[in-house]
């Protein structure tokens, strides 16, 4: 089976170094070389690699954050000179790493086990393994969504409010919306719980944006927000919202 | 509370000095007409009583210390203190005559326990006073201990940081992404790689050579970063690039050794590696008036929501420690992060 493979570092010589081993392997095509996560995303979406060599320090996006954006879609290897969380997080789910400095020939077990992989049609554990990744305290400043090649940065105190999809949620955000295969259960265990609370089963809402909580005609509870849009609250949504704001 | 109430042992040991000096005024006193009885009758109570008194010497030591002025004021408060105690102490001792004047027993002494009295008060004085001295003695050896105890303190941070320096001088990530640049250059670029080679054997050298030494020359600590520097270069490319100035009165100046290495690689780690187009170290030392100042600069993520530089970074915390136990007060290091950059300044005497 023929591989067609991206290579991704922020350092010239690490991609020169993966791509000399790989040139002397039959079967394994390089397909792009990528400076950064951005590249990567990109990437994936236009040329549709099986592999990624992916480092794990990069500016901007890290190797975790590309993993949660194209992991679905791509199998990757780690490549990092970071032991330290690398291996917490695939020793517990079995993917494969190399640490630099390395050989070929532990490039090509890599190789071995991603064609394994490949052929039992397995899928990665993306979400366990990006939040294996995740900083183990403190709340996540930031969420990337992907769009097509693009990846789009919201700065979580943009965020409006979030909207269960089927399975995509969808973020309102500086009056666009960006869909994300996630669920809101996810996204509620990576958001600051004390900003963002879940006022209905479809609904979770960024405290700051509340501007006051109305009853209609049927007496059901609205949040109005600052910009008039007007979004249901649940029974237990409101407890929780009642419970937030100390009534 | 003072030291000789807080302890039992402490106090009997206090009192008892006290009753022999009541011994020794009584045995005067018998050489004025007065037998022992009738002496120790008047003497010791108001002696326990005066042991008490005394002990507010401890205050006045405390509000008046010897380091706050001149002696004049010292002696002036202490003989205002000591007229007053035994001031007091007369009314004390007129006040137990009286009543002894009303037993039988004592009666007929009334008369000669009164023409002791300017004797009694010219003893209060003298042995407050006497009080005043031993507690400025005991204040002076508690701050000797004091300032021992300090630089024994000082002297155990500046172990610990040296320690710490030490363990951190060469980061592993370093050795390893150094590594890897040589196996990648081993393909392409042999010289390359060889130079590489020899520029990271050099670095290794010099940090254990000086990690050994008090202080080094400026001069050295900077070629130190410069030879860092140029081994991070050849991984991260055109995106390191480095303007110094190094002004040539401050390259003498003597600092502790690898002071600015976890300041240079805090740079390279937190601001080059997580820029996307990578940017400008600057590194600036000069020299004015006997000071030295060292500024150093690196681009940092100001986008909201980015990975901000971390003001207390491991690296950060170590130089200011080990600034802290080498010079104090005389050294000073403030850190800022404003429109994207990221500035460390260090200031300390250079004789």
């Amino acid at each position: 089976m023929r591989l067609r493979v991206a290579i991704v570092d922020d350092e010239d010589l690490a991609r020169a170094v993966v791509r000399e081993y790989l040139a002397a392997m039959p079967d394994v095509e390089v397909v792009a070389e990528c400076a950064n996560g951005f590249e990567a995303v990109k990437a994936v979406s236009e040329l549709q690699p099986d592999l990624l060599f992916l480092d794990v320090q990069m500016p901007k996006l890290n190797g975790f954050e590309v993993l949660d954006l194209v992991g679905r879609d791509v199998a990757v290897v780690f490549v990092t000179a970071y032991d330290q969380y690398a291996i917490r997080a695939f020793e517990v789910h079995a993917v494969d790493y190399l640490l630099k400095p390395f050989g070929a020939d532990r490039l090509a077990a890599a190789l071995d086990r991603v064609r394994e992989r490949l052929g039992r049609g397995d899928t990665m554990p993306v979400q366990e393994l990006a939040a294996a990744a995740q900083p183990r305290q403190g709340h996540t400043r930031r969420i990337l969504v992907r769009d097509g090649p693009r990846v789009h940065v919201l700065p979580v105190e943009k965020i409006e409010y979030v909207q269960a999809q089927d399975d995509y949620v969808c973020f309102r955000c500086e009056g666009k919306e960006y869909l994300k295969e996630q669920t809101l259960g996810e996204l509620e265990t990576v958001l600051d719980p004390s900003r963002f609370v879940r006022i209905h089963r479809s609904f979770l809402l960024n405290l700051d944006r509340l501007a006051r909580v109305e009853l209609d005609e049927r007496e059901n509870r609205i949040a109005v927000l600052n910009d008039g849009r007007r979004l249901p609250i649940s029974r237990t949504g409101y407890a929780r919202l009642s419970e937030l704001l100390g009534k | 509370m003072h030291p000789i109430l807080s302890r039992i042992d402490r106090l009997a040991l206090y009192l008892a000095v006290w009753l022999s000096v009541c011994a020794l005024v009584a045995g005067v006193f018998t050489r004025f007409g007065l037998n022992w009885t009738e002496a120790l009758a008047l003497l010791v109570p108001l002696f326990l009583v005066y042991a008490f008194v005394c002990l507010s010497a401890w205050y006045v030591s405390r509000a008046t210390p010897l380091t706050s002025g001149g002696g004049s004021r010292v002696l002036s408060s202490s003989i205002v203190a000591a007229t007053f105690a035994s001031g007091l102490w007369l009314g004390v001792t007129r006040g137990w005559i009286a009543v002894l004047s009303l037993t039988a027993a004592f009666a007929p002494a009334a008369e000669r326990y009164t023409q002791q009295l300017p004797f009694l008060f010219a003893i209060g004085v003298l042995l407050f006073m006497l009080s005043l001295a031993v507690h400025y003695v005991l204040l002076a050896f508690e701050a000797a201990r004091e300032a021992e105890r300090r630089q024994l303190e000082l002297e155990i941070l500046t172990r610990d940081a040296e320690l710490r320096a030490l363990r951190a001088q060469i980061d592993p990530h370093f050795l390893y992404n150094s590594l890897n640049s040589i196996s990648a250059l081993t393909g392409s670029d042999a010289p390359g790689a060889r130079r590489m080679c020899l520029l990271l054997g050099e670095f290794l050298r010099q940090t254990l050579d000086v990690s050994a030494r008090q202080r080094i020359p400026l001069g050295d600590e900077l070629a130190m970063a410069e030879r860092y520097l140029n081994i991070e270069q050849v991984r991260f490319g055109s995106r390191l690039r480095v303007e110094r100035r190094l002004d040539q009165d401050a390259s003498g100046c003597l600092v502790p050794p690898l002071l600015l290495q976890p300041l240079v690689e805090n740079a390279v780690t937190h601001g080059i590696a997580r820029m996307l187009e990578g940017g400008l170290i600057r590194l600036d030392a000069t020299r004015t008036n006997g000071r030295l100042a060292i500024v150093i600069e690196n681009p940092c993520d100001a986008e909201p929501g980015g990975v901000a530089a971390r003001p207390g970074g491991m690296g950060l915390d170590n130089v200011r420690n080990r600034l802290d136990a080498m010079f104090g007060r005389e050294a000073r290091m403030d850190t800022r992060a404003a429109a994207g950059v990221f500035r460390v300044e260090l200031e300390l005497p250079c004789a």
